[in-house]
């Protein structure tokens, strides 16, 4: 898959406003494991793959986020839905608070990623108990995300 | 107060072209339904009271606006409502809306302005763990006045202030993205001003209101509304408003709410319930 993006940094970053969890929030109420709620790594993987495409048309934030190590992103991106799912994973990558120093990302742009993920769950067939348990765990990393 | 109406609608008009055609201001920047719909003072609501939450989806970085026409009838009475809203950085609401009530038998009828300056002191409503609050002030005329006058309302005119607080969980009960929303407001207004400010019989001047919605799917939100309401005239008498809605946001330009209210008595005629719809349209 070709994507026009041009360094690996602002891939991480992209990764990284999403969400990162270093401490996964717990659910507010139900108490099924959330990993297996979204459907597992398979379902993770489908969901990263969508979210990849959806990032890559979305115009408001694509200029924003030029980047090209797909593939890290990637595997980044599977390990952290993983770990903010109380899934059986470790997240290899860097801090988030580092990784957005300098990088400008506003209210507009972090709703923006936050509406692509939505649409990449909606494609993947997640329903939306589980949709929104982890919007409200990915939420939770926006006060180190944004208008750093 | 047509002065007023002007000096709002004119930055709304500038506004409609200037936020279209800014590259990067996103005035789309928060997410599908954080705008809420329109109430009848034309502050952002709710429909029967104003809500925390501000008009439109514009951002810090953005500046938005809402249109809107609403309709009620109830057994006695409609109330027929237009008015705009503009959102300046998610920070300040401007409001405006004009009221006109309908008696049905006699086919009277009495309008209102009604202007509203809405400051976000804190907080957002989706994220964070602090609710978003905001002061209101909202500033009625009658342009009809002789049917308050009649019932025995002190003053034509009147000012509400209010403040109110809104926190959305976005993984609410049962998962489903919920909205509370309380607010405090200290008023003089006999049926939302429509029949005049004060009265022979003053009741209490701080009054509370409450409201609650889920988000059943991203475009459906159900709720309730309940608002306290002074009751000031000795000749009428006054009760608590209560709704339960329903709105559909189709995308980020639309909204379209229906609802079904109950105003208790309301210029003489006793237990008025009834639909409410309103239309919304967001930039």
């Amino acid at each position: 898959m070709t994507l026009p993006f041009k360094n690996s940094v602002a891939w991480r970053a992209l990764l990284l406003s999403t969400s990162i969890a270093f401490g996964a929030c717990s659910s507010l109420q139900n108490d099924e494991n959330l990993y297996v709620a979204l459907g597992g790594e398979k379902a993770i993987a489908v969901i990263v793959e969508n979210f990849i495409l959806e990032i890559a048309r979305d115009e408001r934030i694509i200029d924003h986020f030029e980047v090209s190590n797909v593939q890290r992103f990637r595997v980044m991106m599977n390990q952290h839905l993983c770990l903010v799912a109380d899934g059986p994973c470790e997240y290899t990558g860097d801090s988030m608070i580092d990784t957005h120093a300098g990088m400008g990302v506003t209210e507009g742009d972090f709703n923006a990623i936050v509406e692509n993920m939505m649409a990449a769950m909606d494609k993947a067939e997640v329903p939306l108990g589980p949709q929104n348990r982890l919007l409200a765990r990915l939420a939770t990393f926006r006060g180190e995300i944004i208008y750093r | 107060m047509n002065t007023l109406a002007c000096q709002l609608l004119l930055p709304l008009l500038a506004c409609s072209v200037l936020c279209s055609t800014s590259a990067n201001a996103q005035p789309d920047g928060r997410l599908r339904g954080t705008g809420g719909v329109s109430s009848i003072s034309g502050a952002g609501g709710g429909g029967l009271t104003p809500w925390a939450t501000l008009t439109s989806y514009a951002t810090r970085d953005a500046r938005g606006g809402s249109v809107f026409a609403s309709h009620v009838s109830v057994d006695d009475h409609t109330l027929d409502v237009a008015g705009a809203a503009i959102n300046l950085h998610d920070r300040i609401e401007l409001s405006y809306a004009r009221q006109k009530i309908r008696t049905k038998a006699s086919d009277a009828t009495i309008s209102q302005d009604s202007t509203g300056l809405k400051l976000r002191l804190a907080g957002d409503v989706l994220y964070g763990r602090a609710p978003q609050v905001v002061l209101g002030v909202e500033h009625n005329a009658l342009r009809d006045p002789a049917a308050a006058l009649a019932a025995g309302a002190r003053a034509t005119k009147g000012t509400d202030l209010y403040v109110s607080a809104a926190r959305a969980w976005i993984a609410g009960p049962a998962a489903r993205t919920t909205l509370l929303n309380v607010s405090v407001r200290h008023s003089r207004a006999n049926q939302f001003g429509l029949l005049g400010y004060g009265g022979d019989d003053q009741g209490g001047k701080v009054h509370l209101e409450a409201a609650v919605a889920m988000f059943l799917s991203r475009g459906w939100a159900v709720g309730a509304e309940y608002r306290q309401k002074p009751d000031n005239l000795s000749a009428q008498t006054e009760n608590d408003a209560f709704d339960v809605f329903v709105s559909w946001f189709p995308d980020k330009r639309l909204s379209l709410t229906g609802a079904w209210v109950m105003l208790g008595d309301v210029a003489g005629a006793p237990d008025q319930s009834g639909f409410y719809l309103s239309l919304q349209g967001t930039f």
